[in-house]
């Protein structure tokens, strides 16, 4: 087999991370370089797009064109960068609390308009970037700064959202399995839709113990090994009630027989319509009273 | 004969009233006349009372204007509803519904009783002539063309454009209740005759359109590729047009789950190197400020709508208000310079959804225009406008010698501030684009010293606006110590007003600004050189542009701020009689 094109070092910026030593996402985003070179295309024909937070600084270490955005409007921008240039591969990056919390409402939107887009969420249970507050997917009782007596509230459960929704690829990975999400990675940027990996991206300074890449190396228990058959939604569904419980990793849900995309259709109407487009200089003909 | 004749109508929601008075309008534009119609709603969605005025006229016509020619009144209960909307004077000739009874006590309560009042049993004589009860717009139709000299001919063209498909029944009945309008017309002459001269121009050459509409075709002239937005009323109209026609042309139009996701999509098309525009109306505007702030520091161009209604929060949300200039110029967080343009009737609403492209795509910032429902909504038979000279003018993008040369600077510190602009798709160029500050590559940065140097990039690249004198209208002998100032929809009523005082022989001028911010201190420290005394004319409780007049430059001391809260328009006579009253004060 002939060398990639583009190695995974072609994919890193000179910048460096602000992240604290040990972080999840020093994993997620090697895994992510070593993706894009297997997927072959050239920085500059890829986009990533975040919002605000730890992971959400994921666009500016790498040498695609990025657009480290406001927080919890990733998904929305995203679609516009997709809509304007359909040819471009369009990554979505992420935490918990710019997905789930301040960025939640335009979830089931993105996920029902089925652009090809990526969305990784590295998925931490707290506010890492404002320093340790209760985050959406953060467990019932958890104790932190905005939550001192613990939490009294139940966590979101990403993937059962995801699947709900009708997510065409819903998957859940570690980078303490790096070979695995990188695989995972690179699969939901080939799935000709909208794909979702939840990434277990440990905080190694506000998480809990059971929640750093020691543990999850312990924990984790692939879907393949349970016997899991990825265009079973109803299957899928019952095994993403454990999030929390816990960690699967693997492929939940892969549509078998993918639906066109929104911009495919896009393409068809604009193609049907360009017929009838009047010169730039006749467009106010239109309104002609006869 | 007249050269200008107002008409207003009022009934219930099912009445037809505005389906006839865009009848009349379209009638009129189709024979040549320029014509104006406005309509006002309560805010159910469907029955309530509504009402429309149609302005029919052989000028340019400059606004809704005053008090009514003819009112045609269905029933009082929905009459008295719009107070403002419909001003009577003792020369209206007042038409009413046989069948509501006289006029009850209410009408001399409001001041003026018109001294024609004209009884007729419109359902009757539908019922009489069409066989239904359905038709009776089109007996009040055939009142106006008989009364008035509205070609009968082209109202019916009308009718058979309107209910041609709807069946031959349908059509046959309205026509003969249009005839019996006529008739019952020419039985009954008023006492006054109020006969319309004809048109000047040949038929044929007018356009019918709202300001929603001009805007949406502006932008296709523009070459808008992109439209992310969500339905608020009085806007939604622009995305309606435009998800009709953008395809054609190679666009796209996203109707987003909410505001915020609206701007979002937008400016991550001009991220992407698209023309991109949303539009909204004030709730909206408040939701997609943060994102507002997020294009300016990424240097993004991107043209927001916003079609001002009454505020604040829901406030009026079918009636004009000025109160939002603030919000345009100093929403968001920072230290931010944002361009604000303001259209002041359906026509210029096209060449300034131009100009707020070119002004984005040149500068790379957000432009918003702010319309208001008044223009947004009002339906006017325009002149044709002349594209010929309309530039258009495309983003700087780098070029491949530039691109070669060195490590591409996104955000490179020029001269004119303006810094080539790429694309992602484009070799050479990528960069990170954000809302966190950045250096001259793009790349994050949190010191003070480069902050300043991009804040300062950011306001000087706007400077050269402050000199295009050709978004400000001026008119009248530039000595003249009376001046007359308005923006948005009060224009309108203010040119007419000029018109006015300057026929009874003030000695006045006018000025009328498209560019409300950044404020261009120059042309206004010009046009006050020689002012004693004036108006500035704003339909807001504040008077918003007098108070920022005020914070950015010296405003003569006879300049006051003539201002009123939304949903109660301007007359041009009171600003003459204000003008006049002003005249005899000592400067």
């Amino acid at each position: 087999m002939n060398a990639p094109v583009f190695q995974a070092k072609d994919y890193k910026s000179e910048l460096k991370p602000i992240w604290c030593p040990g972080c999840g996402d020093f994993g997620v985003l090697q895994g992510l370089y070593r993706a894009l070179s297997s997927i072959g295309r050239p920085p500059h024909e890829v986009a990533f797009i975040s919002g605000i937070g730890c992971s959400s600084r994921i666009p500016g270490y790498t040498t695609a064109y990025g657009f480290n955005t406001v927080h919890g409007r990733s998904l929305p921008i995203a679609q516009g960068v997709k809509l304007a240039n359909p040819e471009l591969l369009v990554v979505v990056a992420g935490g918990d609390g710019d997905g789930f919390s301040i960025g939640g409402g335009h979830v089931p939107h993105a996920v029902r308009r089925n652009m090809d887009l990526t969305y990784l969420v590295m998925d931490n249970q707290v506010y890492g970037l404002t320093k340790g507050q209760l985050s959406p997917t953060s467990p019932r009782g958890l104790e932190t700064v905005t939550s001192p007596f613990g939490s009294l509230e139940e966590p979101i459960n990403p993937l059962l959202y995801m699947l709900a929704y009708g997510a065409g690829f819903v998957a859940q990975a570690t980078p303490a399995d790096m070979p695995g999400m990188t695989a995972l990675i690179e699969e939901a940027i080939r799935y000709p839709g909208f794909a979702f990996v939840n990434i277990q991206s440990p905080c190694v300074t506000f998480g809990e113990d059971d929640q750093q890449l020691k543990a999850h190396k312990a924990k984790q228990k692939s879907l393949a090994s349970l016997g899991h058959d990825p265009s079973n939604q109803l299957a899928a569904l019952d095994l993403a009630r454990a999030y929390g419980t816990e960690l699967y990793t693997g492929v939940f849900y892969r549509n078998p027989s993918p639906p066109p995309t929104y911009e495919s259709l896009v393409k068809l109407r604009q193609t049907e319509q360009a017929k009838k487009a009047r010169p730039r200089n006749q467009i106010l003909d239109a309104y002609l009273q006869k | 004969m007249l050269d200008d004749l107002i008409l207003g109508m009022a009934g219930a929601g099912g009445d037809g009233v505005v389906s006839a008075g865009e009848s009349l309008l379209s009638a009129a534009s189709s024979e040549g006349y320029h014509a104006l119609m406005t309509k006002s709603f309560g805010s159910q969605i469907r029955g309530g009372e509504s009402s429309c005025r149609v302005r029919l006229s052989t000028k340019k016509v400059l606004n809704p204007g005053g008090a009514l020619d003819v009112m045609v009144a269905l029933n009082w209960d929905d009459f008295f509803k719009f107070g403002a909307e419909l001003p009577l004077s003792v020369d209206t000739v007042l038409i009413y519904e046989e069948k509501a009874g006289p006029p009850p006590e209410t009408l001399k309560a409001r001041g003026v009783v018109p001294t024609e009042v004209v009884p007729v049993a419109i359902a009757e004589l539908t019922k009489k002539s069409a066989g239904t009860d359905k038709a009776k717009t089109s007996v009040v139709l055939g009142l106006l063309s008989g009364w008035f000299g509205i070609p009968s001919e082209a109202i019916g063209r009308g009718l058979k454009k309107k209910f041609g498909s709807k069946g031959e029944g349908l059509l046959e009945a309205n026509e003969k209740a249009l005839a019996s309008g006529i008739e019952y017309a020419r039985a009954h002459p008023l006492r006054t005759p109020h006969v319309i001269s004809k048109p000047k121009g040949p038929p044929g050459s007018k356009m019918l359109c709202d300001g929603n509409d001009m805007c949406a075709a502006g932008a296709l002239f523009a070459g808008v590729k992109f439209f992310g937005g969500y339905p608020i009323t009085p806007s939604t109209e622009v995305m309606q047009t435009l998800t009709r026609e953008i395809w054609k042309y190679g666009g796209t139009v996203l109707q987003c789950e909410d505001e915020i996701s609206g701007i979002g999509a937008t400016v991550g098309a001009s991220f992407a190197g698209r023309k991109s525009m949303t539009a909204t109306s004030g709730p909206g505007m408040d939701l997609k400020t943060e994102i507002l702030g997020l294009a300016t520091i990424a240097e993004l161009p991107l043209v927001i709508l916003n079609v001002q209604r009454g505020g604040p929060s829901t406030g009026l949300p079918t009636k004009p208000e000025q109160g939002d200039l603030y919000q345009a110029a100093f929403s968001g967080h920072g230290d931010v310079l944002r361009p604000v343009l303001a259209p002041t009737d359906v026509e210029d609403t096209f060449k300034t959804t131009v100009d707020a492209f070119n002004i984005a795509e040149q500068y790379q910032t957000p432009v918003i225009i702010l319309s208001d429902q008044e223009i947004a909504q009002r339906k006017e038979a325009v002149d044709l406008i002349d594209t010929s000279r309309m530039e258009i003018i495309e983003r700087r993008a780098p070029t491949e010698a530039e691109l070669a040369e060195k490590p591409y600077a996104r955000f490179a510190l020029t001269e004119s501030g303006i810094s080539p602009i790429s694309h992602p798709g484009m070799r050479g160029g990528t960069y990170l684009a954000a809302g966190i500050e950045h250096n001259e590559k793009g790349d994050p940065t949190s010191g003070g010293t480069m902050h300043a140097k991009m804040n300062e990039k950011r306001f000087r690249k706007l400077e050269p606006l402050k000199q295009r004198t050709d978004l400000f209208e001026l008119s009248g002998n530039p000595k003249a110590p009376l001046a007359l100032l308005a923006w948005g929809s009060t224009a309108g009523v203010a040119r007419e007003a000029f018109q006015l005082a300057t026929a009874q022989g003030h000695d006045v001028k006018l000025l009328v600004p498209y560019l409300l911010y950044p404020i261009a201190e120059q042309v206004y420290a010009g046009f006050f050189e020689s002012v004693k005394h004036g108006l500035l004319v704003e339909l807001s409780h504040q008077g918003q542009l007098y108070r920022m007049l005020r914070m950015f430059i010296d405003v003569p001391k006879g300049l006051k701020s003539f201002c009123r809260s939304g949903a109660n328009p301007f007359q041009p006579a009171e600003l003459v009689a204000r003008l006049v009253e002003l005249k005899g004060l000592p400067s």
